[in-house]
């Protein structure tokens, strides 16, 4: 059975030519529940960019089985759903409705598949009420639970979110954290908050300048006092 | 942060709200037409053409104080042009309201006019706004034949400008917590300009993220959406009420009081 992600030997610049990732090479099991840490500019965003298919370097990048070029990036955006890191930028429809809709009707579904999508996506995040709201008229906890509901409706088997606790006050992250905890998908989580990591991930990759300088279990290196400090982290407090 | 969005009473439920956003817009669009078709000497039947968006606003429960701040943010530009009317045309005319009757010059009743016109547009134009939801109205242009590359600009539109606004809050914020003293024109110009660029360049970012967004979840340059518009019997009638109320005051009030 093919894996969730497989990244080989994958290498990306920036347009200026300043390397962002090299030679990445890392395999990511269904299921699996992975955070990806590391400081500001360690290439966490763009690393979750590539398995999208928005960076494109050298190297080869699976998912789901399917290589990441052009010809399968249909197959590959209806596999993962990529939630940004600003869900300003993810949230761009006039209505939440509209907006969960959004990914399901560009799949081709009928409407009233649609409409089951979205409302299921909605209820999972607890915000059937808010379906004919305006984006800008809700919260920032509201927000990101929106922008995950975008990605919910389209049933990805893999979910990858760049900062989800990003200017979230602790009863939204821990909101945050329960919902994530129950989604049943295969979950990549870019963050520098160690906390938010230790509590969701059962595995962790951190990367610094671009390259990956450990992987393994969460709890393991996030408790690792000397590498945390090095590569300028703080130590999980708890496991939440 | 939270702004006073223009849209902010279409969230409501009354029997105006529930009308066809196409049949309301259609209706704003005639009734517009037919106000600036008046003539240019009438203010009376003006003050009878206010009472239709007036009603409409109050079955609709909009606060009329919300309405009158809405007409006054954007009458700048016209109370401008219509204070100009008088300066160049002063022929002498003999003015009455009722029972009321003075001296007067050409260009103020133009002047009055010209503010009267305004008024009752913007209170059909609010009425609409208030009363339908954007994304609805959005659909109903699509339904009409807008292209749909105006429908998107439009969407993206209504969603950023509060973003932008608030980032423009952010940097003036930052500005003024730093401004310690009057920097002098030639350096507060070069700093408004730093500030603008920095504004355009934020919007570049949150363009592409956008359309990484868009792409992410399927987007391939063809704009699918769920209809929810239905014409009903109640649209019709209200077609109908508003086309009775605008050609019976053109054709047999307006001569009249000509």
């Amino acid at each position: 059975m093919s894996k969730a992600i497989e990244i080989e030997n994958f290498t990306y610049r920036y347009p200026d030519g300043t390397p962002a990732l090299s030679d990445i090479s890392l395999s990511v099991e269904h299921g699996q529940k992975l955070a990806l840490i590391g400081p500001n500019g360690a290439g966490k965003s763009t690393l979750l960019l590539a398995m999208a298919g928005f960076a494109k370097g050298t190297g080869k990048v699976l998912v789901d089985g399917f290589e990441v070029n052009s010809k399968n990036l249909k197959k590959i955006r209806t596999r993962l759903g990529c939630c940004l890191e600003n869900p300003d930028d993810q949230l761009f429809m006039p209505t939440l409705f509209d907006d969960v809709a959004f990914g399901p009707l560009n799949m081709g579904l009928e409407p009233e598949q649609v409409k089951s999508r979205v409302a299921e996506a909605l209820a999972t995040v607890g915000l059937t009420k808010m379906a004919d709201k305006a984006p800008h008229h809700l919260s920032a906890g509201q927000k990101r639970a929106a922008a995950i509901a975008t990605i919910l409706a389209m049933s990805p088997k893999i979910i990858t979110l760049d900062e989800p606790d990003g200017s979230l006050d602790p009863r939204n992250r821990n909101n945050l954290m329960t919902l994530l905890r129950s989604l049943p998908q295969t979950l990549i989580i870019a963050t520098c908050n160690m906390n938010f990591a230790a509590a969701l991930a059962d595995r962790a990759v951190l990367l610094d300048k671009g390259r990956i300088i450990a992987d393994g279990e969460a709890q393991i290196i996030m408790s690792d006092a000397d590498l945390m400090t090095e590569h300028g982290l703080e130590l999980a407090q708890r496991k939440l | 942060m939270h702004h006073a969005h223009i849209d902010k009473f279409a969230y409501q439920d009354s029997a105006i709200h529930r009308l066809d956003s196409r049949v309301k817009f259609l209706v704003v669009l005639f009734f517009t037409a037919v106000v600036i078709s008046l003539p240019r000497s009438s203010l009376s039947i003006l003050a009878c053409y206010a009472i239709g968006p007036f009603a409409v606003l109050v079955w609709a429960k909009i606060p009329l104080k919300f309405v009158f701040k809405q007409i006054l943010l954007v009458s700048p530009f016209v109370i401008v042009l219509a204070l100009s009317c008088p300066l160049y045309d002063r022929t002498p005319v003999a003015v009455s309201f009722g029972p009321f009757s003075w001296q007067s010059s050409l260009g103020w009743l133009r002047c009055f006019v010209i503010l009267g016109k305004f008024i009752v547009t913007m209170l059909a134009l609010i009425g609409l706004v208030s009363t339908t939801r954007f994304s609805d109205l959005l659909a109903g242009l699509q339904k009409l034949g807008m292209p749909r590359l105006l429908i998107i600009q439009l969407g993206f539109l209504h969603r950023y400008i509060f973003v932008l606004i608030d980032r423009a809050h952010h940097i003036l914020q930052a500005r003024a917590g730093r401004k310690l003293r009057n920097l002098g024109f030639r350096t507060e110009l070069r700093t408004a300009a730093s500030m603008l660029g920095s504004l355009f360049i934020r919007s570049i970012d949150t363009a592409e993220h956008i359309s990484i967004a868009m792409q992410a979840r399927g987007f391939d340059g063809n704009w699918r959406t769920l209809s929810k518009l239905k014409v009903r019997r109640c649209d019709v009638f209200f077609a109908l009420t508003a086309a009775v109320f605008m050609s019976g005051l053109y054709f047999f009030v307006k001569p009249i009081l000509q």
